[in-house]
Parts: structure tokens; sequence; C-alpha cells
């Protein structure tokens, strides 16, 4: 803009014939070229000030950009992600800059596996028909290790690693994930028996998923990290009731073998608190047998000496004396008188032990 | 005419930016760029930045992608060795890696990718039912410890197409490949179902066949072991009563100074006992001490 303030002294002199006769002319001119060129310094002013201030950009919480010079990355790793914040790039043909999501989780889901359903029925929770065979242009399911059919469907989470790698690596980054994922369920499906995936191994399977996925991610170099997967396995909608039924008769089967599990506590607890018993009764026989036999010993050594003495009394006083006692205890005795000239003599008893007191006949 | 420094410094400014836009070009991060000299790729540049050229009649830019594309074929049948028409599709992760010779194959074109992918497309057919075809169903389909060749198949068909690109250039690379998608025709679909119908029948008379003789088997071994146990403590209990009476027999040596007077006295305990309760007892004059009511005391007294 100097050149501008020398600009006045400058008209030629190499032309002073000229200058009178067109003074009033080259005065308005002169006048005129000096106004456009304040509004001409203005405006590319203004323009410059637009032009600079065209580059600024910010980069939100959550997101990188990335800025090129001439096409080509500024920085060197790490240091070429911009963070959150005010940024100023130079404009259009010699830099521009490019946003990435990063912290942002991204999620994909797998697109084959899964019969054919409209989100609208999905979101009514209604499904189609299911029908006696699959279309396999229209209806996704995988095929299992048994040659079975069934349909799986997984989710993933993921966060973006390599950002430069995710935008300047590949055409569309997340088509690629998705790619994987579709391989990772197919792959995994392949090996697994169609009972695995739906009862018995269905972590199993889920875990076998996410291992081939992140094998592939990191063959495929696609730079990102899983943070979670989720897989969601259905029996083909036609066989919904055989599949039930095998539940069923799973749960049934339990439910038989507990019953026999609990007889068999029953019956063991039983057996063992009986024989406990039979062999405690042994011994109180044991014991009372011992006990007895010796205090009969003691006894018979006690009357020995008075049995030595006079052998003939001793049992008559002891048959007298034990009589004696059974006959208080006795409920009813009865003494028969001897009949003349030994005759026999009937007598009559009621043998019933109801009602307690037994009736007796009385000797005709 | 009048010199103005000012439309000069314009003037040399457009000039310059004239000449940048014909002299100079970028290439972005992720392209690649081919320099045609009067029509023939002359000059490839893969790295980033800005570079120098003859304006245009003489040198022209072509700018291509080179970053990793992805390409999926159409799900086909093909046929395993084993004679089960599998149809199955695949995806690729492809690139252009000499754009020198991507460019004259494909630039004729509007859309050089598409057109590459339709020369991928023709040869992943042709490999696909090559390797297919040298498998049975169950390289695909077989649990992991059985022998599962699928990923060998994925891999045999990347090298097939590899060596198909080697073959003919043209310029591009495929980085991966890999199965998207496997589906069997719709009629055997129907027959694969009425299989699995009856596999879940067997699998549920199964469940209930052996859960009943399992619970049988249960209940049985119960019964037996109870019964052993109950017999093993018969055992033990007349062990202890043998051992009750060996012990009890010691003192029966005791009776051996008297046996009469020992047989007497049990006699006498076992008529005690048996008469203890609620019995009725009838008697005669014959028997001790009732005799007495016959004067047997004179009796007595004679002897």
């Amino acid at each position: 803009m100097a050149d501008l303030h020398s600009h006045p002294p400058e008209p030629a002199p190499p032309e002073p014939p000229v200058e009178p006769a067109l003074d009033a002319g080259s005065q308005a001119l002169s006048e005129a070229l000096r106004s456009s060129f304040a509004i001409v310094k203005f405006v590319m002013v203004v323009l410059v000030f637009v032009f600079l201030g065209s580059g600024l950009f910010t980069v939100r919480e959550g997101e990188r950009a990335i800025k090129l010079r001439l096409g080509k990355p500024v920085g060197e790793g790490e240091k070429q992600l911009l963070g959150p914040g005010l940024h100023w790039s130079l404009p259009y043909p010699i830099e521009e800059y490019q946003k990435i999501p990063i912290t942002e989780i991204q999620s994909v889901t797998s697109t084959i596996g899964w019969y054919n359903v409209t989100p609208e029925q999905e979101l009514a929770g209604t499904e189609p028909f299911p029908t006696a065979s699959l279309n396999p242009v229209s209806e996704g399911y995988l095929l299992t290790a048994d040659a079975n059919i069934v349909h799986s469907r997984a989710t993933v989470q993921y966060r973006i690693a390599n950002p430069i790698g995710y935008v300047f690596d590949f055409v569309n980054a997340s088509n690629a994930v998705q790619n994987a994922l579709d391989n990772a369920l197919l792959w995994t499906a392949a090996r697994f028996t169609v009972d695995e995936i739906l009862t018995r191994d269905v972590i199993g399977f889920t875990e076998a998923v996410r291992k081939r996925l992140n094998q592939l991610i990191e063959e495929q170099s696609l730079g990102v990290v899983v943070e979670q997967c989720t897989v969601r396995s259905v029996p083909p909608r036609y066989l919904k009731d055989a599949f039930a039924g095998v539940l069923r008769a799973e749960v049934n089967r339990n439910k038989t073998l507990d019953e026999a599990r609990s007889y068999e506590n029953q019956v063991l607890s039983r057996a063992s608190a009986d024989a406990q018993s039979r062999i405690d009764a042994a011994e109180s026989d044991r014991a009372r047998l011992v006990a007895e036999v010796s205090s009969r010993a003691e006894q018979f050594l006690e009357l020995l000496p008075k049995f030595r003495q006079n052998p003939e009394l001793f049992v008559q006083q002891r048959l007298t004396e034990t009589l004696g006692r059974v006959l208080t205890n006795a409920q009813d005795t009865i003494f028969l008188s001897e009949t003349a000239a030994g005759k026999s003599r009937e007598l009559r008893l009621l043998l019933n032990r109801e009602p307690p007191k037994p009736k007796l006949e009385q000797p005709k | 005419m009048k010199r103005n420094p000012l439309t000069l410094t314009i003037g040399i400014l457009l000039i310059l930016i004239v000449a940048l836009l014909l002299f100079v070009f970028q290439v972005r991060q992720s392209e690649v760029v081919v320099i045609t000299t009067f029509g023939k790729p002359t000059r490839q540049i893969k790295d980033p930045g800005a570079y120098l050229k003859w304006p245009w009649p003489i040198q022209s830019v072509h700018r291509f992608d080179q970053r990793v594309q992805n390409f999926e074929d159409k799900f086909s049948e093909g046929l395993t060795s084993d004679n089960f028409n599998l149809l199955s599709s695949v995806y690729v992760g492809w690139k252009i890696t000499d754009a020198r010779v991507f460019y004259p194959k494909f630039a004729a074109s509007t859309t050089p990718i598409a057109e590459a992918e339709k020369v991928l497309e023709r040869l992943l057919s042709n490999a696909k039912a090559a390797v297919i075809g040298k498998h049975p169903l169950s390289d695909f389909l077989s649990p992991a410890d059985v022998g599962n060749r699928f990923t060998e198949i994925e891999d045999e068909i990347l090298a097939a197409m590899r060596s198909e690109l080697l073959a003919n250039d043209y310029g591009i690379e495929i980085r991966f490949l890999r199965i998207k998608r496997l589906g069997l025709p719709e009629t055997v679909t129907q027959s694969v179902f009425e299989r699995m119908t009856s596999e879940r029948q067997v699998l549920t008379s199964k469940s209930q066949f052996e859960g009943e003789a399992e619970a049988q088997k249960i209940r049985s071994e119960a019964d037996r072991k109870a019964a052993e146990i109950l017999a093993a403590a018969d055992g033990q209990a007349t062990q202890i009563r043998g051992k009750g009476e060996a012990e009890a027999a010691k003192s029966l040596e005791v009776f051996q100074q008297h046996p009469e007077l020992a047989n007497f006295i049990f006699r006498l305990n076992a008529l005690e006992g048996a008469l203890k309760d609620r019995s009725i007892l009838i008697f005669d004059q014959q028997i001790p001490p009732f005799d007495l009511f016959r004067g047997s005391h004179t009796n007595l007294l004679s002897k």
C-alpha cells in the first residue's frame, strides 16, 4: 500500500503540453481514481479478513480434526490430531481440515443371519408369518456346524482407536467393520452346533464371535476397538414349537431327576437312621445281657452257700417265695379243690382280651 | 501510458496465481495421482503434497482414491465337491496399487472404481466356483475340533484371486477377502427344516426317556444302598450281640459250680417273669403251697 503514497508526486513531466488542455478532466479523473482506489482498498481489506476468517473452525469434545496443508497432514503421528478448541487453517487450496469423531461410540449390527423383518414390524413387536422354507435372497440365516439353520444377530459397539487410518486408509471403514462382523458371525456359527448356539453355550458363542471379530480387525488394520459385543440367536421360527418342546422335555427331565434325587436322599437318610437304631438296639441288648448274666451270677454266688447248707429246704423255700410273689401279682387266682376219686373236671375259659377285664365263667 | 505500481503488483500477482494453477497441483492424502503427457501415463504420485507439472495441453492430472475399497460380490450358487448347492457371497477389501496400470485400463469409464469391481466380480465368481468345488460341505460346516476348514477356504479363494490379478496386471491389489454370507437353495432349506424337526423330536423323546431311566436308576440305586446299609447294620448288630453273649459266657462259668441250682434259679426267674403281668392262675391241691389244703404239712412231717 506504500505504493499509493508515492503515487501523487509521480504525474509525469513528459506530458506537460497536454496537461493544461485536459486540466479539469484529468483533475476529475484523478479524483475519481483516488476515491475508487479507496473503495477497492477497503473491499480488499474486508476480503482479506473474510478469507482469513473462513479458516476458523472449532473442534468439539469427542472429536479430533486433521489439518491438511497442500493435501498433506500437518504434524507427525499423534500430533496430527487437533484436540477440542478453536483452530485456524488457511483457506482451501492451501490448507483444509477434516473432523473425525473419536470418543463417540459407534454401533454396527450384522446384516446377515436374521430373518426378513421390516423396522416397522420390529418396532411393533410383530413378526412376519413363518414359512416352511427360507428364500436365500430375502431371508437371512446362518448354517451351523451340524448343518442346521439358525437366526443370529450381533451388535457391536466400537471406538475408533486410529482415526488417521480410519479416515485415510479406508473408503468406508464402518462398512469394513460391518463386513468383518458379518464374517465373524458366519464363521463362528459354522463351528458351533445349533444347540450350543441356542442354549448350551450361548456365552461361548458370543465370545467366539468377538474373538474372531478382533482377529479380523487386527488382520485388516481397521483401527477400531470393540467395546461391547452382543449376540442374540433364535431357532427358525417355523420350528419354534419343536425347539420349545425340547426345552420343555428337558425341564421335565430335570424335574423327574430332582424327584428321584430327593427320594434317594430320603431313603438313604431313613436307612442310616434305621441302621443306627438297629446297632443301638444291639448295643443295648448286649449291655442288658451282660448285666443280667452278671447279676445272676452274683445272685447265684450269693445263694450257693445257703443252698449248700440245706438244699431241700432251700428249694422249697425259694419255690414258695416265688409262688407267693407270683400269686400277689396275678390278676386272678383260682383254686380248684380236688374232685373225689380223681375224676376229671371241666373248666371253661373265655379267652378274650377285649374288653380289658376278662370275664370268667364260673366252674360248673 | 501511466504506469501504476498497484496495478502492476496486482497484475504480477494474478499472473503468478494463473501460473501456479497451471504448473502446480496438489496431491491429497489418500489420493494417488497419475500424470499423463500427451495422454500417456508418465508419472505416479502417491505421497501427499504440492507438485509441479506442465500445463494442460501437455500434461494432465488424474486422481484416484487409493484407500481400501469394500466390494461384495453377488450371492451366487456353487457346487461343493459332494454335490451340495451352496450359495455364497464374499467381500473383499481392495485398493489401487499402481495407478499407471490402473489408469489406461479403467479411466475410459466415468466410474473407474465400478469398472474395476466388475472385473473383480468376474474373477471372484471363477475363483469361488473353483475353490468351493474342491471342498465338501463339511469343510464349511463342522465343529472347530473336527476339521473345520472355513478359514482355509477363504485363504484359497484369496490366493486364487491374487494369482489371477498377478497374471493380468490391473494395478490393483486385494488386501483381504472373507466370506460374508452362506445359504442353501430354498427347497433345501425345507428339507433341512424337516430334518431339524425330526431331530428335535428325537431329542424330546430322548430327554423324556433318559430322564425316566435315570430317575429309575437313581431310585433303585438308592434302594440298594439303603438295603446295603441296613444289612451292614444288621451284621454289626449280630456281631455286637455275639460279643455280648461271649462276655456273658464268661460269667456263666460261675454257674458250673452247681448247675442244678443254677437251673433251678433260672427257672424260678423265668416263671416269675412269665407270670408278671395280667395273668390268671388256676391251681389245684397238688401244687405247693396249695397242697397245704390237703394237709400236706402232715406229709412233710412224715417225711
